[in-house]
């Protein structure tokens, strides 16, 4: 069994320790009872998930072969165009100033929320009163429905009587109170700082269950050995976190080039794109202006990343099943 | 990392309430604001606490019909998420974890894979599709699009809270008679109830705080979800902070009911949804 895998399961109970399956002998009626009561039972889930998610995202793939637009759809047989659609919206200037912005924000937002998150899982894993309390106080952050997160960040980040202003002024940083949100400069910051928010509470949740899977013997030995806190830090806690850190970093980087809602409510992509990150580009191309076809092309490359991740991701989960 | 149980723990504690209390502003100031009169939110120096305190934001907030309205519609269509994701994911995750099918492993791999799309991506085919097939503005086409957010993670998180249940107990069952429906029902179900406890909750919660859906597959506010409101108030009343502000702490209260009653449940199964898969 993998060491990242054992964790302190609440309230899940495991089934290693049932005993072995062919402990006695089964009869084969029994067991073709129990096949065909399977596929029964998968059949209404696979149908749902076929119906509203896997028809739906092929059907993409076909509009985006095809020029659509709100007439086309409306008259009913819309002109196969092959890789047109692709080719428009590669040679849009505005998609690559989505993917722009969409690197530096996830970059931006994995980058903090990875570095604070482990900050306050190191704090976390330790044994003090009301740990438990805080910790959960923490992750109401990140429960909180993004729109309602966007909606309060935009107020902390106002200009005049905006929280996080006041604080600058009342420390002397006047020249930094701002509009935040408003100056193209420093929306998209303004906007990461949000996502962090929203994101720091995940980390500091994974990486405090990694940390609880390093064995205490090893930093007893190591202290024991005369190594100090940062020296054990450095050789034993992040070799042993590394595998969860990338496990944490690729599901935060799938989450975070996701991210729509917060950044919508927020700036609506504004001001001047200064925030249009490509599932704001996305949103535009085909629920404002209507153009079908390309924006499901945009949709499929927006997908690209995604899938891309998954990949890497279920290799690794596929590598720690064979360990197990 | 637990070894050192001496040392100062109340210093860590003082710590890690300092953290907690600056990380927890936003929180803070949402309810500050929703409780200071609408006169004195708008000045340069913000008032930390509320003196005198006021409902009058809410007062505000409340008596606007389309909010009841839209508070209404998200319970609705919340509910509905939950129960459609249970009464799928359940058999779906049992089959998955107990019966030796062809291609189980390719399915769960496939649930993995689909909670990789942006919603806005599904969104997009799916405002032509649901509009075809005449749900679009339902609330049966907005929990459809949910329950394709919650269904995949609610199956693998409770594939291994069914591989949990001993298989003798089923077994006996069986012979006893029982059909696999009733051994589902009567046996499984029970034994695994806290873990369908996290699902529904963390189910309840997605559904609740979903908002792509809401905004590209309802027009009608008659259907349309909180959020979905919360965001145009943003856009028409954007200096009326404290009613602003009072909207959002109601949106927020479910959330924190939900996660105060289930909170063990929830964050096991979070851990055992993400970091296994």
């Amino acid at each position: 069994m993998n060491r990242s895998r054992r964790k302190p399961g609440p309230a899940l109970p495991h089934g290693r320790t049932a005993p072995p399956r062919h402990a006695r002998p089964r009869t084969r009626p029994l067991t073709a009872r129990r096949r065909r009561a399977g596929y029964l039972f998968s059949l209404p889930g696979l149908l749902f998930l076929a119906l509203f998610l896997a028809y739906p995202l092929l059907y993409n793939v076909w509009t985006s072969l095809h020029a659509v637009r709100l007439q086309e759809l409306l008259a009913g047989s819309p002109r196969f165009v092959g890789l047109d659609n692709y080719r428009t919206t590669l040679d849009d200037p505005g998609f690559w100033h989505a993917v722009r912005l969409s690197v530096v924000f996830t970059v931006g937002s994995l980058l903090f929320q990875f570095v604070i998150g482990f900050a306050l899982a190191l704090l976390f894993a330790r044994p003090f009163p009301l740990n438990g309390l805080l910790r959960s106080l923490l992750l109401v952050a990140w429960l909180l429905p993004p729109v309602v997160s966007g909606t309060l960040f935009r107020w902390m980040l106002d200009q005049d009587a905006g929280a996080y202003n006041a604080l600058l002024r009342a420390v002397g940083l006047d020249a930094l109170a701002h509009d935040w949100l408003l100056d193209p400069g420093t929306s998209l910051a303004g906007v990461i700082f949000a996502n962090v928010w929203v994101g720091v509470p995940f980390n500091m949740l994974l990486l405090l269950v990694g940390l609880h899977t390093i064995d205490p013997e090893l930093h007893e030995a190591a202290a024991l050995d005369g190594a100090n806190t940062w020296r054990r830090f450095r050789w034993i806690t992040l070799p042993l976190m590394r595998p969860v850190s990338v496990t944490v970093l690729l599901l935060g980087l799938v989450y975070t080039f996701k991210v729509f809602d917060l950044i919508f409510v927020m700036t609506g992509g504004g001001p001047v794109d200064a925030t249009s990150v490509l599932s704001l580009y996305v949103y535009d191309i085909f629920f404002r202006f209507f153009r079908f076809g390309e924006g499901a092309a945009a949709g499929l490359l927006l997908l690209l990343v995604p899938l891309l991740v998954g990949v890497v991701y279920v290799r690794r989960l596929r590598g720690e099943g064979e360990a197990a | 990392m637990t070894y050192r149980a001496g040392g100062r723990p109340w210093l860590l504690t003082v710590t890690a309430t300092l953290v907690t209390a600056a990380f927890l502003l936003p929180v803070y100031w949402m309810v500050n604001t929703s409780l200071t009169r609408p006169d004195r939110i708008l000045t340069e120096t913000p008032q930390w606490i509320p003196t005198p305190a006021t409902t009058q934001n809410y007062t505000t907030a409340l008596s606007d019909e389309a909010l009841l309205r839209a508070l209404l519609n998200s319970l609705v269509i919340s509910s509905g998420v939950v129960a459609l994701t249970l009464l799928l994911g359940v058999p779906l995750a049992y089959a998955l974890a107990r019966v030796p099918m062809r291609g189980s492993g390719t399915m769960v791999l496939a649930l993995l894979i689909a909670q990789l799309p942006p919603s806005i991506v599904l969104a997009a085919p799916l405002f032509i599709l649901e509009r075809r097939a005449g749900i679009d503005d339902t609330y049966i086409g907005l929990i459809a699009a949910d329950t394709t957010l919650t269904l995949p993670f609610a199956v693998i998180v409770l594939r291994p809270v069914l591989r949990g249940v001993p298989r003798e107990l089923e077994e006996a069952a069986l012979v006893d008679g029982c059909g696999p429906v009733g051994v589902l029902l009567r046996v499984v179900l029970p034994i695994m109830a806290p873990g369908l406890v996290a699902v529904a909750g963390l189910s309840f919660l997605i559904a609740w705080g979903e908002f792509v859906f809401g905004l590209t597959l309802a027009a009608e506010p008659a259907v349309q979800p909180v959020t979905v409101l919360l965001n145009a108030f943003v856009g028409t009343h954007g200096t009326a902070w404290g009613a602003l502000m009072a909207t959002a702490t109601v949106i927020s209260i479910p959330v924190a009911c939900v996660f105060a009653a289930f909170q063990r449940f929830i964050v096991g199964g979070l851990t055992a949804g993400t970091a296994k898969g």
